[in-house]
């Protein structure tokens, strides 16, 4: 084995271990420079902000399943498991290192949930972010930078600082070198699937939620020359052999799900995922008001069902998203219960179908699922997609 | 409904809904464009602008009520939208892709305009029903109100409404007539007036009036409001009523107890439970739901007002002073329980009933009970679980 390649298996593994025991490098950070870890739930909170306020941002993306059915005394069982997780997480004292909470007002079950969490196990500071929920008119542009400058001066107050604006623009550029960085690993494994799959640039993605970007970055950028090394060295035609797939939905759990596609020659060239692409597709700008670029990234992010833009629709967004990736089908992975992607489902399905591009529907459910079936869907879509006969012998 | 004697101006109420349906149907040959609207929304700012607003809610609750929902729904369900989404939506949508309308069909509309404050839902479905129509619409989006209103959200409200004024303007191709709007306004805040002075009639003891009446008298509040038929149908049910309290003649015959409903009532269930509160003597006299439209606006100030009204509602307010409105209501009309009702087809009005029913037990040493169903979907409804939730519920009610 190469030096390169050990050196990337390296990375992957702690990417991946982050992710497992997410509270182990948190505590770890917050124990050699002490400062309050604020979480906040998918998706779109400015983490910049909360970095500028030299608190440590931690999304909650790393589910343990099993702790979901702890928040049925406080919550239906039909709200969605993302939901019904990281509530029932928190209640089990799975989340006690946070001293902060921001949750992002994207649905109904998330504007309702801020209350219930307020009085069942509140955290020292406790926030929305009440989120312009239509995107395409100057209004919401307005509002939102107000709402961002609640925000911020709310998060002065409880880290007993102010939030210079060189301080806010230091941590925009950290947070674009990490988009940056991400984006690039993606490409990479666009090219190269055989040396970074679709669960690595996942995991790494969702790995940058966890911990310090600063830490982050570097480790990405390390990944990103071990992995062009070994492609400089190792010739593959692997990524051509692959069936090239777009994701769309809210996040992809369980993570079997992403094992599956790696299992069964699928690429993943894109997607509109909380905790993969639109995490990562845009930057904010490094001049101006750093206010204001935040709120332009905000709503220049691609579309989303939270967010109503007759501008530019999801539709044909979509539908573009797969020509341009040069894909030959699309994955809808869904959460059962998630109202916002369902009721887009059915005519995102028909355009597709309209487009002449095939597509299928994988429902999941956090700590519920059966991996079987779901596997057994993925291999029958990906050989009508022609996959079979070119991959995997 | 559960009084003995039916209600004279039910045939009132007949006639108008019928004459509403007729407009609908004939708005557009008429050259009227068809705005498709939700039930809290400034609907006012559409008739000021000469349109007709269409209630895809209402159709919702009619095909509920009719209990041919969840038949209508299934042709949504086989499309992809599935039985997890709200029941009146899975009804609208439906409609579209059904061959049967056994509630008349639904009205296409020209333009859609929705607001968020009462859930999600309706900025899904309309924005859905936009792409499937392919036409305009507009969402007034109204972000979440947890303590006390701030100017942030109440300029958003105002520049949106100025935004929908444009919106409504491009579509009629004729300037907004604010004259107009003040008349509109102003017709709407008196049928608001007398229907809550109608509905705070069920304070009585004995009450002439109760919830399940409201849910009957209602539509042409949420549909009329704003026009010259709600105000004469409301001073028509007003003065039956104050006929009625002088023969004596009450919504429940031997009146025990009154109880606080939240929210929506199972549309095909309305008779049944009105029929199981009536037979323990029980009149369900309140819910925030019939008091929604409590609109009083300030003429000197319309957009300001409208902003006000319809972003401040209970639908948009946060877990603790939705717990208030509550108790609130609970003792301005001396309720001696209350019920909370998990709609399945509704998360906002659903999530944190768990929770406020032990907290609003905890403050006002009311028995209280939560139950399970669906406002529209029977498929979602236990007749016996529920008998037996309330069974216990009425025990405790001394």
């Amino acid at each position: 084995m190469t030096e390169h390649r050990i050196i990337k298996e390296d990375l992957c593994t702690r990417f991946k271990r982050i992710i497992a025991e997410p509270d182990l490098e948190i505590k770890r950070v917050q124990a050699e420079n002490p400062a309050p870890v604020i979480g906040h739930l998918p998706t779109d909170v400015p983490e910049e902000l909360i970095h500028a306020s030299g608190a440590y941002p931690y999304g909650l993306v790393a589910y343990e399943g099993v702790w979901a059915n702890r928040a049925d005394a406080h919550l239906q069982t039909w709200a969605c498991s993302l939901a019904r997780c990281s509530f029932g997480m928190s209640l089990a004292g799975k989340l006690d290192y946070l001293s902060g909470l921001i949750i992002p007002h994207i649905c109904d079950t998330t504007r309702m949930i801020s209350g219930i969490w307020k009085q069942n196990r509140p955290y020292g500071f406790m926030e929305n972010y009440e989120l312009p929920r239509q995107v395409d008119r100057p209004s919401a542009r307005s509002y939102l930078i107000g709402e961002l400058e609640r925000l911020k001066s709310s998060l002065e107050l409880f880290m007993g600082r102010s939030i210079a604006d060189e301080e806010l623009n230091r941590s925009i550029s950290l947070y674009n070198q990490s988009r940056s960085l991400l984006r690039k690993l993606y490409r990479l494994h666009e090219h190269r699937p055989d040396l970074i799959t679709n669960l690595d640039v996942f995991n790494a993605i969702k790995s940058s939620m966890l911990i310090p970007k600063e830490l982050h970055n570097l480790m990405v950028s390390d990944l990103i020359r071990a992995v062009e090394q070994e492609a400089r060295e190792n010739n593959s035609d692997d990524a051509a052999c692959r069936v090239r797939v777009v994701l769309t939905g809210k996040v992809w759990e369980p993570p079997a799900v992403i094992e599956i596609l790696d299992k069964s020659g699928v690429v993943c060239v894109a997607d509109d995922l909380c905790t993969g692409y639109r995490y990562i597709a845009n930057d904010v700008a490094e001049s101006g008001d750093p206010l204001e670029a935040l709120a332009d990234r905000q709503l220049k992010r691609p579309p989303s069902p939270c967010f109503v833009n007759r501008k530019q629709d999801r539709l044909e967004y979509l539908v573009q998203k797969v020509k341009e990736s040069n894909a030959a089908g699309v994955i809808f992975l869904h959460l059962k219960f998630c109202e916002t992607e369902n009721y887009d489902y059915p005519l995102l399905r028909d355009a597709l179908f309209a487009a002449n591009i095939p597509n299928i529907r994988i429902e999941t459910e956090i700590g519920n699922v059966s991996q079987g079936q779901i596997s057994t869907r993925i291999e029958a879509f990906v050989e009508m997609l022609g996959g079979e006969e070119t991959y995997g012998s | 409904m559960a009084a003995s004697q039916p209600f004279k101006t039910a045939g009132l109420l007949k006639d108008l809904m019928a004459k509403y349906y007729e407009q609908g149907n004939l708005a557009r040959e008429q050259g009227m464009p068809v705005v498709w609207v939700t039930a809290v929304s400034p609907v006012e700012l559409v008739y000021a602008a000469g349109l007709f607003p269409y209630y895809p809610e209402n159709f919702g609750a009619l095909a509920a009520a009719r209990k041919v929902a969840d038949k209508i729904s299934m042709a949504a369900e086989t499309q992809g939208f599935f039985s997890d989404l709200c029941g009146y939506a899975r009804c609208g949508l439906g409609d579209a892709y059904a061959q049967e309308h056994p509630v008349g069909k639904i009205v296409r509309p020209d333009l859609l305009f929705s607001c968020n404050t009462q859930c999600g839902s309706l900025q899904k479905w309309f924005e859905t029903a936009a792409r499937m129509y392919q036409a305009p619409y507009f969402l007034l989006d109204a972000p979440l109100i947890e303590n006390t209103s701030t100017t942030l959200i109440k300029n958003y409200l105002i520049e949106q409404l100025q935004e929908a004024i444009n919106f409504f303007e491009v579509a009629t191709k004729t300037p907004f007539n604010f004259d107009r709007l003040a008349e509109v306004l102003d017709l709407a805040n008196e049928a608001c007036r007398l229907w809550n002075e109608i509905l705070d009639m069920a304070a009585m003891k004995p009450a002439p009036f109760g919830f399940f009446d409201a849910c009957f008298h209602m539509a042409p509040i949420v549909t009329w409001r704003g026009t010259k038929e709600a105000v004469m149908y409301y001073r028509e049910l007003k003065k039956e009523l104050e006929d009625r309290l002088s023969k004596k003649i009450y919504a429940v015959p031997d009146e025990r107890f009154k109880v606080y409903w939240d929210h929506i009532p199972v549309w095909p269930k309305l008779r049944w439970f009105s029929d199981l509160f009536a037979e323990h003597g029980a009149l369900v006299a309140v819910s925030q739901y019939t008091h929604s439209w409590a609109y009083q606006f300030d003429l000197d100030r319309p957009l300001e007002s409208l902003a006000e009204n319809y972003s401040e509602g209970f639908s948009n307010r946060g877990f603790e002073d939705r717990i208030q409105l509550k108790i609130n209501f609970m003792k301005k009309y001396q309720v001696d329980g209350f019920a909370l009702f998990s709609n399945r087809s509704c998360k906002p009005t659903a999530f944190g009933l768990y929770d406020k029913r032990n907290i609003i037990s905890e403050r006002t040493g009311l028995p209280g009970v939560v139950f399970e169903g669906d406002m529209s979907d029977l498929r979602y409804f236990s007749d016996e679980q529920v008998r037996n939730k309330f069974k216990i519920f009425f025990e405790q009610l001394t």
